[in-house]
C-alpha cells in the first residue's frame, strides 16, 4: 500500500469553486411533521477531511444521504462541488461525489474486481456495462486501484468471500473507481476495531492529500477525529451544536455535549 | 405478598392460559375436520368396510406389475421428462422478467399492480386446467403439455422473483444509485447475483414439482406417460398401470437426487 497513486487522471474534471460541501437551512423529515434535520448549516471546503459525530438517531445517515444527492429535501440548499443539488444529480456530478454507506452496499454475489468496476457505471452507462463488458482500459485501472489497495490476489474472488478489512477496501477502490472530488463515508470505520480502524483512515487520509478529494466521515471514536480529522461537527436532534477545528474537541467538552444523551441511553 | 411473587404468579396465568388457548383452537379444527368429513359420508360404516374390500381387490389386480410393456411406455417416459424440463425454462425465462416488472423497488406502483394482478390470474389456473386449454390452443400432444408447464411455472416463480427482488438491501441499490448505475445495470449486477442462490434453489423445486406434475397431463392429451396411465386405467390392466407407476416413483426419486446434489454442489454461498 506504498505505491503512489498514478493511476487515477480523470479526462475531464468539473471546474471547481470553493467551498466542497455548502449547506444553508437545510431541513428534512421523512414523514410530515417530525424533523429530522431543523436547519442545518455547514460550509466544508474542498480538500477538507471532516468528521461528523453525534448521537445515534441525530441525522447523521440522513445528512450524508441528502450530501450524496441521494435524498430530496423539502427546505434549505446544497450545494455540492459548487452545483445547487435539486432531484437527480447530472452524471458529471454524480461522478464526482462518492459515497460508501455504513454497510458498504457492496454485492454479495460479485467478485472484488466487479465491484470496483460498477464505480465505472457513470462513465459507461450504455447496454455493453448492462450485459457485463467494460472497456479493457477500466478493467486495467480496476486493477491497478485493487493492487493499491493490497487486494490484487482477491481480485476474482467473491465478496462473501472477504473479511470485513478486505471489503472496506473494496468499496473504497469503487469510490475510486469513480474517481470523486468529493468522497462521504456513513459510519466507515464502526465495523473495524481500533487499530484496523485507524490503518484504514491513516490509508484514506494519505490519499485525500496525494489526490486532493475532499473527504467527509461519520465517526463515533473521539480519538479517531482527533488523530485524523482536521474539523469537526456534532449534529444533535437535527441540528449543527458544536463545530471545531478537531483538537479543540477535548474529552471534558466532548463528554459535555454528548453526556447527558448517554445517561438518557443508559436508562 | 411482595410485588416479585405476583410477578410470578401473574406470568404463570398468562403462561396457563396461553396453553388453554391453544388446546382450545386444537379441539376446535379437529370438530371442524370432523364435520366436513362428516358431511362427504366418512362415517358410514358399511361405505368404509366396502371401500377396504374394493381397495384389497384393486391392490391385489395390480400385481405383480407386467413389465413386457416396458419398451412401450420408455418413449413417453421421456417425453414427460423433456416437458418438464422445457416447461420449467420455459417458464424460467418468462418469470425472471415478470419478477422485475413486479417488484416495488424497481417500478412504479401501476406497472407493478398489473403485473401482480396479471400473475395472480396465471397462479389461480391449476396446471391440468393450462393442460386442457393448451390442447385447444395448439392441439395433442407434448407442446401442449410443455405450454401448460410453462404457464404454471410463471404463476408461482414471477411471485416468488418479486419478492426476492423487493428484499434486496435498500444500501446496495442506493450505493448503486449513487455510481450512477441506470435500472438495467441494477438487474445485471444486483438483482441477478444478489439473489442468484433463491432463484436456482425455486428453479430446481420447480422442475421437481414439474416432473410429478407433467406425469398427469397425458390424461387430457398434452403428451408424457399420462396417457397410459389413462388408458391403462380406462382398460382395468392394473399391472399395467403398477408398471406405470413404478417408472413414474423412479423418475421422480431420480429427479430429487439430482435436484439435491445440484444444491449441495452449486448453493454454497449464504
Ligand atoms: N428511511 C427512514 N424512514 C423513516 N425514518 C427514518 C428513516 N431513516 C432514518 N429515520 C429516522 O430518522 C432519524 C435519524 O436517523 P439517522 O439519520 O439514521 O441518524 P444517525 O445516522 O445519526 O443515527 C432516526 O430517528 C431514524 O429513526
Ligand atoms: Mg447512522
Amino acid at each position: 500500500m506504498t505505491q503512489p497513486l498514478t493511476v487515477l487522471q480523470s479526462e475531464e474534471t468539473l471546474t471547481v469553486p470553493t467551498p466542497a460541501v455548502a449547506v444553508e437551512d437545510l431541513w428534512f423529515a421523512y414523514r410530515e411533521g417530525s424533523w429530522i434535520l431543523r436547519g442545518v448549516d455547514l460550509q466544508i471546503p474542498m480538500g477538507g477531511f471532516w468528521a461528523i459525530m453525534g448521537p445515534s438517531g441525530a441525522g447523521k445517515t440522513t445528512l450524508m444521504r441528502i450530501l450524496a444527492g441521494l435524498l430530496p429535501f423539502p427546505r434549505g440548499r446544497v450545494l455540492l462541488l459548487g452545483h445547487p443539488v435539486r432531484g437527480e444529480l447530472e452524471p458529471a456530478l454524480r461522478r464526482s461525489v462518492g459515497y460508501i454507506p455504513q454497510q458498504l452496499g457492496l454485492v454479495r454475489g460479485l467478485t472484488a474486481l466487479e465491484n470496483v468496476l460498477l464505480g465505472s457505471l457513470a462513465r459507461h452507462r450504455g447496454w455493453q456495462t448492462a450485459l457485463g463488458f467494460f472497456p479493457r482500459a477500466e478493467i486495467e485501472r480496476a486493477m491497478a486501484l485493487l493492487e493499491v489497495l493490497d487486494l490484487a490476489d482477491r481480485a476474482d474472488e467473491k465478496v462473501f468471500r472477504l473479511s470485513g478489512g478486505e471489503r472496506q477496501r473494496v468499496a473504497i477502490a469503487r469510490t475510486l473507481m469513480q474517481d470523486p472530488q468529493l468522497i462521504l463515508a456513513d459510519e466507515f470505520v464502526s465495523d473495524l476495531d481500533l487499530p484496523r480502524a485507524a490503518h484504514v483512515l491513516a490509508f484514506v487520509y494519505r490519499l485525500a492529500r496525494e489526490r486532493g478529494l475532499t473527504v467527509i466521515l461519520n465517526l463515533h471514536e473521539l480519538q479517531l477525529v482527533q488523530e485524523f480529522a482536521e474539523h469537526v461537527v456534532i449534529l444533535k436532534d437535527g441540528r449543527v451544536v458544536f463545530e471545531s477545528p478537531a483538537l479543540d474537541l477535548t474529552w471534558p467538552l466532548f463528554r459535555e455535549i454528548m453526556g447527558d444523551y448517554e445517561r438518557e441511553a443508559l436508562k | 405478598m411482595s410485588a416479585k411473587r405476583v410477578a410470578v404468579r401473574g406470568t404463570w396465568q398468562t403462561l396457563e392460559r396461553r396453553r388453554w388457548r391453544e388446546l382450545g383452537f386444537s379441539l376446535g379444527l379437529m370438530a371442524l375436520l370432523a364435520w366436513l368429513l362428516n358431511g362427504m359420508g366418512f362415517f358410514e360404516a358399511g361405505r368404509l368396510i366396502q371401500g377396504a374390500f374394493n381397495l384389497a381387490r384393486f391392490a391385489h389386480e395390480m400385481f405383480p406389475p407386467d413389465v413386457r410393456i416396458l419398451p412401450t411406455i420408455t418413449g413417453a417416459l421421456l417425453e414427460t421428462i423433456q416437458m418438464a424440463f422445457a416447461g420449467t425454462i420455459l417458464g424460467f425465462l418468462l418469470s425472471f422478467p415478470l419478477g422485475v416488472l413486479g417488484s416495488r423497488t424497481l417500478f412504479p406502483a401501476g406497472v407493478v399492480a398489473v403485473v401482480r394482478f396479471l400473475v395472480a390470474a396465471i397462479r389461480t389456473v391449476p396446471s391440468l386446467l393450462w393442460a386442457v386449454l393448451m390442447v385447444i390452443v395448439v392441439g395433442l400432444g407434448p407442446l401442449a403439455g410443455t405450454l401448460a408447464l410453462a404457464f404454471y411455472t410463471v404463476g408461482y416463480l414471477a411471485k416468488l422473483y418479486a419478492e426476492l427482488f423487493e428484499a434486496i438491501d435498500p444500501e446496495i441499490l442506493e450505493a448503486m444509485r449513487g455510481v450512477g448505475a441506470k435500472r438495467r445495470h441494477l438487474i445485471r449486477f444486483v438483482l441477478w447475483p444478489e439473489s442468484a442462490n433463491a432463484i436456482l434453489s425455486q428453479l430446481l423445486f420447480m422442475l421437481e414439482y414439474n416432473v410429478r406434475a407433467s406425469t398427469v397431463l397425458g390424461l387430457v392429451g398434452a403428451g408424457g406417460i399420462g396417457f397410459y396411465m389413462q388408458a391403462y386405467l380406462g382398460t382395468m390392466a392394473y399391472s399395467r398401470l403398477t408398471t406405470v407407476l413404478l417408472a413414474v416413483l423412479l423418475l421422480v426419486i431420480g429427479m430429487d437426487a439430482l435436484s439435491a446434489w445440484v444444491r449441495r454442489r452449486y448453493l454454497l454461498h449464504p
